[in-house]
């Protein structure tokens, strides 16, 4: 793990950036959602992905390729959850107090 | 908090850019992780003992074949592997060498090369035995064709190391381990490396035996060779010790009066039994042929050249075999020079006082019979004599001083005889010969000095 961290930083940090950039957006954006139901899946999905990768039953580069995977979907969703919680804050500053 | 869960259902859309930045991430880092974890195991197996080994990184996974040499080396050399940082899984395709049985190692010297074969239990044992190779024999080609295998007998490095010492010994052989037995088998480059071969064999490890060792020495060669133009006879090849060598020297500068005798010979070990003896009659041969080669090679005897007469030649071929020791064998190859042209009277008396003023007919003291050192001298007189057929000699035997004048005239009568009858049973026609003895009557130096009754002491051929 520490080794695909030191290896990869730049584009784990990359990741980060854009999950954060997507978190800043998802407050105030107004676009189509993803239900409960297709979440729930979609969690669902990764978890089955993530539990491959603990198993290492995946061989040769395709495992090297799912864990590169899971850890930059890892940084994104911690930067979209940085990011919109950020948003969050501000734009709940900038509103006049009722 | 509570924003979360309503806010990720809007976060999809980065996923997209997410997937390619991941597509771009994984085809532009293969290769690098794959170069870099390659190099960190192969670090890691630096000190391991392996043979032929293998790594292969797929993604992060390593694949290592190799050649392990013990149960525990194996298990080493995956656990190492295991702990390299970053490295996922381990596939494990080392195997155990075979074990060879009999464990069997050999070194083979021939003409131009040293080559060492069969099994070394060690990657480093097989470096070292093959480097010592090549600083045992300096210049010598070495070709390492040794397999690795287990099995090897305990201080099997130190005994092929003592043994690798003694193929330097050896001309052409082999020297062979099969599990703790020694077999050597070839020819010693020297005489006496034979024997410096067996001493060695002695210091082998414990445990270790010789089955058997046939190293043959060199042939033993003692040469003669017999110059009538530059008038000398050169010694060349082996003596036992100093003393045969001052005995051949002395017999050779008492039957080679006329030569200068170059001595190159060299005290070796080696010889065999009754070499002394059967050399200095083989000396006393070549002493009687015009030119000649003697080589003496182990028991062999070889004499050939070209003898002065016939006779000469049917008296060497005959009669040399029975003055050597039993075991030696005598090849004489023995062909007659071409007799000289005739001359006068007068030239022959001048060759004969010529010859006889370089060296003397000897006897055995007090007694008529002739010393065989004369034999290559009385030879000559024989060709001279050859050369004037028509002419009659008188053969005059002198005595010096010493005893009573009867004894001495009767001594030297008999030792002109014995020289007649020499001539005579060379196929000269006896008519032509008479045997004077003179007694002490005629002096050629003073009789009160051992130096002048030596020269009072002798034979005189006068043509009539």
């Amino acid at each position: 793990m520490a080794y695909l961290v030191i290896f990869h930083w730049g584009w784990l940090l990359g990741s980060l950036l854009l999950g954060f950039a997507m978190g800043w957006i998802a407050v105030v954006h107004r676009g189509p959602s993803v239900s409960n139901v297709m979440a729930r899946w979609l969690a669902a999905f990764v978890a089955a992905l993530v539990a491959l990768s603990l198993a290492r039953v995946v061989p040769g580069r395709l495992g090297y390729w799912l864990d590169l995977g899971l850890m930059m979907f890892a940084c994104y969703l911690a930067g979209c959850a940085v990011g919109s919680w950020l948003r969050d804050w501000v734009v709940s500053r900038s509103r006049p107090a009722v | 908090m509570h924003g979360l869960f309503r806010w990720r259902a809007k976060w999809w859309p980065g996923v997209v850019p997410l997937v390619a930045l991941w597509i771009f991430a994984a085809w532009s880092n293969t290769a690098p992780v794959e170069a870099d974890l390659t190099a960190r195991s192969t670090a890691a197996l630096k000190d391991a003992v392996l043979d032929k080994t293998r790594i292969e990184v797929d993604g992060r996974d390593v694949t290592i074949g190799a050649d392990a040499f013990s149960q525990d080396g194996r298990h080493r050399a995956v656990t190492s592997v295991e702990a390299v940082p970053g490295v996922r899984l381990v596939n494990d395709e080392t195997r155990l060498v075979p074990e060879a049985k009999p464990f069997v190692w050999s070194a083979e010297r021939d003409v131009v090369r040293v080559t060492l074969g069969g099994s070394a239990p060690l990657p480093s044992v097989k470096g070292k035995l093959a480097d010592a190779t090549r600083t045992a024999l300096g210049g010598v080609e070495v070709a390492d064709q040794m397999n690795l295998a287990r099995g090897a007998p305990p201080r099997f490095e130190a005994a092929a190391l003592l043994l690798i010492d003694q193929i330097g010994k050896l001309k052409d052989g082999k020297i062979t381990i099969s599990d703790t037995g020694v077999t050597l088998s070839g020819m010693a480059r020297e005489l006496g490396g034979r024997e410096a071969i067996a001493a060695a064999l002695k210091n082998l490890p414990e445990g270790f035996s010789v089955a058997a060792n046939d190293v043959k020495a060199p042939p033993y060669v003692f040469q003669a060779y017999k110059d009538p133009v530059a008038v000398t006879l050169t010694l060349s090849g082996n003596v036992p010790d100093n003393n045969v060598h001052s005995a051949i020297a002395q017999a050779a500068s008492r039957k080679f009066f006329s030569e200068k005798v170059v001595d190159n010979l060299k005290p070796s070990v080696g010889a065999p039994s009754g070499f002394a003896a059967a050399v200095v009659p083989a000396l006393g041969a070549l002493s009687r042929l015009s030119t000649g080669t003697l080589v003496v090679s182990d028991r062999e005897v070889k004499l050939s050249g070209d003898a002065l007469y016939d006779a000469a030649a049917a008296q060497i071929r005959a009669g040399l075999a029975k003055d050597f020791p039993q075991n030696f064998e005598f090849k004489p190859d023995i062909s007659v020079k071409p007799a000289s042209a005739p001359v006068d009277p007068t030239v022959c008396q001048q060759l004969f006082s010529d010859l006889l003023g370089k060296a003397k007919v000897r006897f055995e003291s007090g007694r008529a019979t002739i010393d065989p050192d004369s034999a290559g001298l009385l030879d000559r007189l024989v060709e001279i004599a050859l050369r004037c057929p028509t002419s009659n000699i008188e053969v005059g035997g002198h005595t010096d001083a010493d005893g009573e004048d009867t004894v001495n005239q009767a001594l030297s009568e008999k030792r002109a005889q014995a020289v007649v009858d020499y001539l005579v049973k060379a196929g000269l026609p006896a008519s032509r010969f008479t045997a004077v003895g003179y007694g002490s009557t005629q002096p050629v130096a003073g009789n009160d000095t051992d130096e002048g009754k030596a020269q009072n002491r002798r034979i005189e051929f006068l043509v009539r």
